[in-house]
């Protein structure tokens, strides 16, 4: 593949927003939210962020992983587009699964980047954790507004969409292997022991929560430290416990995401016209240096692995940055896994170190090499469609030190996101603070 | 040749029915597609052609089943792993493998790529698929 073509303009994150993500049926005060109002909180709040005007927004991407299952809609830009002052102005919806908020990014700039657009909002919405009342079947919801629980039995039976009909469901193996692929494949090549393994799962899970239990848009608002204590328990022996059980080959039940409901977008506007477009903008841009990309179907041997040096690869051949350049780092750990291994392939964590970085708390966010300090997916939560763009509302939060009591210790000025999902889609997007 | 709106599919099931694995071969670069598919992902050869498989291949790792990771329909394979196969014509693709199990998983893993034979099984909704046996030494 020839290299990746360098951006025909510069292109700026100005503004983010993001919802709480949330159980939104369980609760009286969001039981009844819906996708207008959830995406419209969320575009609003990015516009605001950058101080604009929807009536300045020319064109707007929406994502949703699963919108006919989710919200009973085939065509959501359309039906939205009022709630956020976008009325009658072109859109496009896009889904890539789990990897949609990441790709929402690489929507926008390439509108921007072509001369097409100057200022476009990208944002996702997604129910993961309900459906359309009632819920009995995809074609027969006729509430307004009400939504019924999905529970995890019915979600992993719409997980199957995921994988090739022809062939991949049919060898029963690539569906499968998504939760233990990559820990084999880590253990292995690096020479660790299951037991290590195990720790370095336990340890992501402690510092994702740890994360999140100060992160006020987080689903989790507790420690594994104080779970622990309510059951009379150390915290390593609470990690290895029946209230943490063994679900797959390698995974506990704490490395698996929480699914749940919530919205983010983010403003992005061609660099050279900020002045004329963002007048009154707080904060420093934030360009998008590059984007890798590439997919695996799920047949594909070691396809997240291999996916992302696909993808880490490009983007580093574009902008010439090497791992020890990023100050931050994102993963998209609905697999918990997937925090270690994409962390070491983008050169974040030193080769067949990066377990002994995580057992040690470094990788926390008050440690010296930060990851997903939301909470990631297993404590920050997955809104599927809207988890990528509420990392991305995070890596801009961090970076513009808005993060009060937890801002990471050093100003970070580079991040990588890396996307995952759609069985298997990969973005590796890198973002860079401007310079005044 | 030229370019076929073609029913690869399901020739590609109707086949296991009459007991033979197929893949396609490309022409031009030799390069052996499985599961079978219209052009070559090695050379790019718009065009590729039936080749009957020799069901002789490697297991390159092991990954067993759990509770996440496992159907009920999957108890009729008896003991078995997933992992990465890679075909005698050269494809490698992730796939089945039964005769493993946590019992020879050491074993076995230390002598990693181990031989394996491909096999036609049943599965539930009326059609057959292909998993592959532990070729015992």
């Amino acid at each position: 593949m020839k290299p990746l073509g360098k951006y025909s303009r510069s292109v700026s994150i100005i503004g983010v927003g993001c919802t709480p993500f949330m159980y939104t049926v369980d609760k009286p005060e969001t039981d009844g939210l819906t996708e207008g109002e959830m995406f419209g909180y969320a575009a609003l709040k990015a516009m605001e962020d950058a101080g604009v005007n929807p009536q300045d927004v020319d064109f707007y991407f929406h994502g949703c992983a699963s919108p006919l299952n989710g919200s009973n809609y085939l065509t959501p830009n359309v039906q939205i587009a009022n709630w956020f002052g976008m009325k009658g102005k072109g859109s496009i919806h896009h889904s890539e699964a789990c990897c949609t908020g990441y790709l929402a990014i690489e929507q926008a700039v390439n509108a921007i980047a072509s001369g097409k657009y100057d200022c476009v909002l990208t944002g996702a919405v997604e129910f993961g954790d309900s459906t359309p009342h009632p819920n009995d079947s995809v074609e027969t919801p006729k509430h307004p507004y009400k939504r019924d629980k999905m529970t995890m039995d019915k979600f992993l039976k719409t997980t199957q969409w995921l994988y090739d009909r022809t062939y991949t469901r049919s060898l029963m193996a690539g569906q499968e292997l998504i939760y233990d692929d990559a820990a084999e494949w880590y253990v292995r090549t690096r020479g660790i022991t299951p037991e290590q393994m195990n720790d370095t799962l336990n340890w992501m899970c402690i510092n994702n929560r740890r994360n999140a239990a100060i992160n006020p848009l987080a689903i989790v608002d507790t420690t594994y430290e104080d779970l622990a204590k309510e059951q009379g328990m150390t915290q390593e022996e609470y990690m290895n416990s029946p209230f943490n059980p063994r679900m797959g080959d390698f995974l506990r039940a704490g490395g698996i995401e929480l699914k749940c409901d919530g919205a983010a977008a983010a403003l992005l506007c061609a660099t050279d016209k900020i002045p004329e477009i963002a007048k009154n903008l707080k904060h420093a841009p934030i360009e998008v240096l590059g984007i890798g990309s590439a997919a695996c179907e799920a047949s594909t041997p070691h396809f997240e692995v291999r996916a992302t040096e696909e993808a880490v690869r490009q983007v580093y051949e574009l902008t010439g940055l090497k791992g020890e350049d990023l100050d931050l780092f994102f993963a998209n750990d609905f697999i918990i896994t997937s925090h270690l291994i994409s962390a070491e392939i983008a050169g974040y964590l030193p080769y067949g170190e990066g377990w002994k970085y995580i057992c040690d708390g470094r990788t926390a966010w008050d440690g010296d090499r930060p990851i997903n300090t939301n909470g990631g997916r297993t404590a920050f939560g997955h809104a599927h469609a809207a988890s990528g763009l509420a990392d991305v509302y995070e890596a801009c939060k961090q970076m513009w030190n808005e993060c009060g009591e937890r801002q990471v210790k050093k100003l970070p000025k580079t991040t990588m996101l890396r996307g995952y999902g759609g069985a298997q889609n990969v973005a590796a997007v890198v973002i860079r603070t401007l310079d005044k | 040749m030229a370019i076929k709106l073609e029913k690869v599919v399901a020739t590609f099931y109707e086949a296991l029915e009459e007991g033979k694995i197929l893949g396609r071969k490309c022409p031009k670069c030799g390069n052996v597609e499985f599961p079978p598919v219209y052009a070559c992902n090695a050379c790019g050869s718009y065009e590729t052609e039936w080749v009957e498989l020799s069901g002789n291949a490697k297991l390159h790792n092991i990954v067993l089943p759990a509770a996440l990771s496992s159907k009920p329909e999957y108890k009729k394979l008896g003991k078995y792993c997933y992992g990465e196969i890679e075909l005698e014509e050269g494809a490698r693709f992730n796939g089945v493998v039964r005769g493993i199990s946590k019992k020879n998983r050491a074993e076995i893993s230390a002598k990693l790529p181990v031989p394996v034979k491909a096999a036609i099984f049943e599965r539930e909704g009326g059609f057959k698929t292909v998993v592959f046996d532990l070729v015992e030494e």
